[in-house]
């Protein structure tokens, strides 16, 4: 198995300590939103006020954004842009790259500093990169999630919905 | 590579229709949104110019529901077809699980099709995944083009090296959703025993 194709497995108690993470982001710094993504641009944890109808989008759009502005920094010789911040009239979004692999997305309004933004993102990114390598040193056989049994129900599940 | 989060219990995909441009990418994922049912599917995102060339990508998740306890999903992605776009697509390409390359059956596309597809191989490559093990599936499309413009099945295999790599090959009309669901569930397919 190449291990460029094996996939992430991220535990529950890795999962409890990402929305921690979220959620005291979240509070200290007074922020609508918190996301974390996935580089290819799933969701794996968010946290804030409401319930978001639009997040699995969102997280499509913010990863395609990051990946495009990395390939902008490689025009530039640069090695990457780490962090970018995006400005409107009500909303922010700052956002922060975790270890190639992971993003991390503030959305706050005016009444924010984006200052405390950037302190604080840049704790809870050492944090989260914490969780990451834990994640990634998990050598979790992935057949203890995903037995033949599943693969054989999903191939089922596939079968039945996309029919022409 | 796909993401499992256990305390969710949920999986994540990622796939990519890749190929040269007006080979119908978009229109794949356009015909999968207009027939799935609809507690299957979320909207249909596109980043188009305004003559409706993809710019950036075209973004259809598909949710397939409880399999085994797992909320599983599936991404769809396009990448932007046209020459000018390579790091856009490189961009889009970020985390696949999986592409479905779509060939046009047009004689006077086989060069682009060649050239996309080698592009396609340099970079999986430059993600560090070997492009030999990476899951593809082939989609012909077109396949209803006039006899004297349509490129022989046979040619294009061997043009674009079916044969050799062994991936899966599916003739399509997309525009009448010909072999459209049949792609999608050869790619799933390909990506799940590869999970």
């Amino acid at each position: 198995m190449d291990p460029q194709l094996t996939s992430i497995i991220v535990p529950s108690e890795e999962i409890a300590q990402i929305e921690e993470c979220l959620s005291r982001l979240v509070e200290d710094t007074g922020s609508d939103y918190a996301l974390l993504l996935d580089k290819s641009g799933q969701v794996i944890s968010s946290k804030g006020d409401g319930d978001r109808q639009d997040i699995t989008a969102l997280g499509a759009l913010i990863a395609g954004v990051f990946a495009s502005s990395r390939e902008v920094a490689k025009l530039l010789r640069e090695r990457d842009f780490r962090a970018s911040f995006q400005q409107g009239v009500r909303e922010n979004i700052f956002i922060a790259l975790i270890e190639e692999q992971w993003i991390l997305c503030i959305i706050f309004n005016k009444g924010t500093h984006i200052g405390l933004v950037k302190v604080l993102t840049k704790k809870a990114t050492d944090e989260l990169a914490a969780v990451l390598e834990r994640v990634r040193q998990q050598h979790k056989a992935r057949d203890e999630v995903l037995g033949s049994a599943f693969r054989t129900s999903m191939e089922d599940t596939i079968d039945l919905l996309f029919r022409d | 590579m796909a993401l499992i989060n256990v305390a969710a219990r949920e999986i994540h995909c990622k796939i990519v229709y890749y190929g040269p441009g007006m080979c119908g990418k978009t229109t794949n994922l356009q015909y999968i949104h207009s027939q799935v049912p609809k507690e299957v599917k979320g909207d249909l995102l596109s980043i188009a110019t305004e003559t409706e060339r993809t710019l950036f990508f075209d973004f259809l998740p598909l949710d397939l529901g409880k399999v085994r306890g797992f909320q599983t999903r599936f991404h769809l992605y396009t990448v932007p077809g046209q020459v000018l776009y390579e790091r856009t697509r490189v961009a889009v390409l970020n985390g696949a699980d999986g592409v479905v390359f779509v060939a046009d059956s047009h004689k006077n596309k086989m060069q682009e099709n060649i050239n996309s597809l080698r592009e396609l191989a340099q970079n999986i490559t430059r993600q560090n995944k070997r492009f030999a093990d990476f899951p593809i599936v082939l989609q012909y499309n077109k396949r209803d083009l006039p006899p004297e413009v349509l490129t022989p099945v046979a040619t294009m295999d061997h043009f674009l090296g079916v044969n050799k790599m062994n991936w899966p090959r599916i003739e399509a009309i997309a525009t009448k959703g010909v072999g459209v669901f049949e792609t999608l569930r050869a790619i799933s397919r390909v990506v799940i025993s590869k999970l």
